[in-house]
């Protein structure tokens, strides 16, 4: 045995292998990127991988670098990136063979119209459950958006806040999208009211959930879904009809090794490659439909559920929004949560202690109004204004300005309030 | 009969383990099994250990980047994440194939000799592991492929295994030719889990189990190692020889030596002298990992649960644990061991732990050395890995690979490796009837 390692020094050589050099710039995480990577490197052993990593905010500057900075594939959830790098001018053209592949799910493009990018997964909103908590609290599963601005769901939410968890604001978008502008805020402000706030941090939804703190989350599908295929016992009930976020791909301008990306990017929209997001670890949504058919059984098929609720939702509708829906969050809720769910609180007693009902209607317009109308908030200036927020002072200004139009409400809402305690 | 005798000599009595599921064992056999978190802490305690997982889970990027917590990978590294090589917290694979990737082994080198302290000496250009990757402009140090050749053995009773034994070729290599005398040894990503309770044994503990008279020629002994915090030589027991004092310093090394993340205890990018551009490469803060987030992370591994064995009243499961005990195997994978005082983090301290290990080196034959000399180990010297949660390994790592460089396809090709002071072992599991040798099997998957 011995014998074998001294053998093995000598075999120590400088010899270069004939492998491409592949640079994928992603935002996956490692239990996708490996297994794609080892997929992708069976399949095609002269290719080598090479993964780079940027959060989705961070990866327009880098691919903006002279040569891309090296990147031949882009490949991520952030569809504002891959709009934003097309306007520069970053992609090559796609050249695929489309077979088997939608363009569309009802409203929700699955590829760039004029060819720079493709879906290669999505991922479904809905609502993270625990269902022992449910039990022991008395409480049905939600179904809709809906059903959580029930009073019954009081203190059993946990709410992501927009502005600070990534996946979050489509998610709030879509509210807004299903139910239309105001009804969409009038119902956010009910489903605060019943909910914690959740910030990006160390703590994940599943952790707030499975310790039993909270028994609902609206969420995206992946996290709770991999986390239920790997024991967990947590549900997750999408929001009928569902929103979905795509992750998209393409391949840069610059790319020195195009045969190899499109060689790539074939795989990862292969039965194969999609097949593989049917691991427990992933749990992402392939675009693949005829994929379906080989899903584990516990797993959701987004183009059989369409069927019955045809999606509405268009995620590039939201893009130019998402950043000025944020600092309305921010201004009606996020600010002022523990007050929101203090007059919520008084206002729902009040109503089941027959209050009068023009009055309540009132101060229910005052609690759930947003500080914008529907058509401010489509003004192209405004959204470019919050495209960015932070630092700038008229954004700042419009920030205290929302704020202090919701301080305001509250307060008459509270002196109303205070006036029925007194009757 | 002799031999049982010999093994209820020295354990004092049979004394069958039985799952605790309590405290820092958790009935858990899912594939989160190896990632719970021991609950019995404050509040600030369990939310420094959520950040440490966020960072243990974190892909590290490349400078400049705006994510300042997590930037400052490389310039040459083997992963971007802790997770790459520790999967679900568990154990990493070795390739298949010449063609596959390491994706979570790597290769530590050295030169002959030793350095001041006692350990090994790094290789001039490449220092004391092969990075395979570098960040844009900066090279990697090269790669390693993997081959194997068979060899068969046959047990009582007609059947075959067959073994596969290594063969590593470098290839790429880009910083001058390896030395010819230089030494290498592969690695896989070992479990994470219960690293903490490792910890809390106190050094006295080791040393006794050291020093008490052994069966079947089996010896085992600390390895003493450099502890640089301390300025001292302590007994080590972290790191495959045990060539390593304390977890602090396993993760510090592993972070830089693997990932290219600076810390205080390593605060030089992990660039040789003739690595020009690696020297030259952009950073963006130093230390990369301040001693904060470091501790976060060390608190995260100490707060790891093991799981708690499974089917411990299966009748099949306790007589291949009786069969564990007799042959020897126990004397090394010692059952049941309890921490000591351990400051660090007392709800560790005074626990009672089914590790299967005594975290001594043993002379494990010249079938599974590397040579490469390590402190006090030598090149046929192993520590005895902990055991528990082995029995998961395949449904949450899904494989089966085993032994320091996965060579081992299942636990039969574990145990048939095992050479030197388990040869004796390894014999009478080779002439075991079958059903009995099915039954040590059922054993080690229950753990």
């Amino acid at each position: 045995m011995r014998l074998a390692y001294v053998l093995i020094v000598a075999l120590w050589s400088v010899v270069a292998q004939a492998k491409e050099s592949l640079t994928v710039l992603t935002a996956y995480p490692e239990e996708v990127v490996s297994r794609f990577e080892t997929a992708f490197e069976q399949a095609h052993p002269d290719i080598d991988v090479q993964i780079l990593w940027r959060m989705p905010h961070d990866a327009l500057p880098y691919l903006s670098q002279p040569e891309q900075g090296g990147v031949d594939v882009y490949w991520s959830a952030t569809m504002r990136t891959f709009q934003a790098l097309k306007r520069q001018g970053a992609w090559q053209k796609l050249v695929l063979a489309d077979q088997g592949l939608p363009t569309h799910l009802g409203a929700l493009p699955l590829a760039d119209r004029d060819g720079f990018y493709r879906a290669t997964e999505m991922a479904g909103y809905g609502f993270a459950v625990n269902p022992r908590y449910l039990k022991m609290h008395g409480l049905p599963l939600p179904g809709t958006w809906q059903d959580l601005a029930d009073k019954r769901y009081q203190g059993h939410l946990a709410l992501p806040v927009p502005s600070k968890v990534g996946f979050a604001p489509m998610m709030i978008d879509s509210v807004l999208q299903q139910y239309g502008w105001d009804q969409g805020w009038a119902l956010l402000a009910e489903i605060v009211a019943n909910a914690r706030p959740v910030e990006a941090g160390s703590t994940f939804v599943t952790d707030i959930l499975g310790a039993g703190e909270r028994g609902i989350a609206p969420t995206i599908d992946f996290f709770t879904a991999s986390a239920i295929a790997n024991g967990a016992p947590l549900q997750f009930s999408y929001a009928q009809p569902v929103a979905y976020s795509p992750a998209h791909i393409a391949i840069t301008r610059a790319s020195k090794h195009s045969d190899a990306a499109r060689q790539f990017l074939a795989f990862v929209l292969s039965e194969a490659g999609q097949k593989l997001l049917f691991h427990a670890d992933i749990r992402k949504l392939p675009v693949r439909s005829d994929v379906y058919g080989a899903k584990p059984a516990d797993y959701f098929d987004p183009f059989a559920a369409s069927l019955a609720h045809p999606v509405i939702y268009d995620p590039e509708t939201a893009l130019p929004r998402l950043g000025l829906n944020n600092a309305v969050f921010d201004a009606m809720f996020t600010e002022h949560w523990p007050r929101v769910q203090a007059l919520f609180d008084r206002l729902r007693q009040w109503e089941a202690r027959g209050g009068d009902v023009a009055k309540a209607q009132r101060i229910r317009a005052l609690l759930t109004g947003a500080p914008i109308s529907a058509e401010q908030a489509h003004e192209q200036d405004l959204q470019a204004l919050f495209a960015k927020r932070g630092g700038d002072a008229n954004t700042e200004a419009k920030d205290r300005q929302w704020f202090e139009a919701m301080r305001k409400r509250y307060d008459e809402a509270e002196q109303l309030l205070n006036a029925a305690a007194q009757l | 009969m002799r031999t049982l005798a010999g093994a209820l000599l020295f354990l004092g009595a049979f004394e069958a383990v039985a799952a605790d599921a309590s405290g820092f064992e958790i009935a858990d056999a899912s594939r989160e099994a190896f990632s719970r978190l021991y609950a019995g802490v404050s509040p600030s305690i369990r939310e420094q250990a959520l950040r440490g997982r966020g960072l243990f889970r974190a892909s590290w990027v490349i400078p400049p980047a705006a994510d300042s917590d997590i930037v400052g990978l490389g310039p040459i590294y083997n992963q971007l994440s802790c997770l790459s090589c520790h999967p679900k917290n568990g154990r990493g694979k070795a390739p298949d194939t010449p063609e596959q990737a390491m994706r979570s082994m790597l290769v530590r080198l050295s030169a002959p000799g030793k350095g001041p302290h006692g350990g090994p000496l790094p290789v001039t250009a490449y220092g004391d592991q092969l990075n395979e990757q570098g960040i844009p402009g900066v090279p990697g140090e090269g790669r390693v492929s993997v081959s194997y050749s068979e060899s068969e053995i046959k047990l009582a009773g007609g059947e075959s295994v067959k073994l596969r034994m290594p063969a590593y070729r470098f290839t790429d290599l880009h910083y001058d030719p390896m030395p010819a005398d230089a030494l290498f040894s592969p690695r896989v990503g070992p479990p994470v889990f219960g690293m903490g309770l490792l910890e809390a044994v106190d050094e006295q503990t080791l040393i006794d189990l050291a020093g008490k008279a052994k069966p079947f020629g089996i010896q085992g002994r600390p390895n003493r190692v450099w502890d640089a915090e301390k300025r001292a030589t302590v007994v080590g027991r972290f790191g495959l020889k045990a060539n390593v004092a304390t977890l602090k310093q396993q993760a510090a090394g592993a972070f830089i030596g693997d990932m290219g993340i600076t810390s205080p205890l390593h605060p030089q990018e992990n660039c040789t002298t003739v690595q020009v551009a690696c020297r030259q490469a952009p950073t963006l803060q130093q230390p990369e990992l301040n001693n904060e987030r470091l501790e976060s992370v060390l608190t995260y591994l100490r707060l790891l649960q093991v799981p708690a064995r499974r089917r411990s009243d299966d009748p099949v499961v306790q007589t291949g644990e009786k069969i564990f005990a007799e042959i020897g195997c126990a004397v090394c994978h010692v059952p049941t061991l309890t921490t000591g005082d351990f400051p660090q983090m007392p709800v560790l301290a005074g626990q009672t732990i089914h590790p299967y290990s005594d975290l001594l080196l043993h002379d494990m034959g010249e079938g599974l050395a590397d040579g490469r000399p390590d402190y006090e180990a030598g090149g046929r010297d192993w520590r005895t890995p902990p055991l528990w949660g082995i029995g998961l390994i395949e449904a949450i790592n899904e494989h089966s690979q085993f032994l320091h460089d996965g060579r081992a396809r299942n636990l039969t090709e574990a145990v048939l490796w095992h050479g030197g002071e388990a040869a004796a072992s390894r014999q009478v599991f080779i002439d075991l009837p079958s059903a009995k040798r099915e039954a040590l099997l059922a054993f080690l998957r229950s753990l």
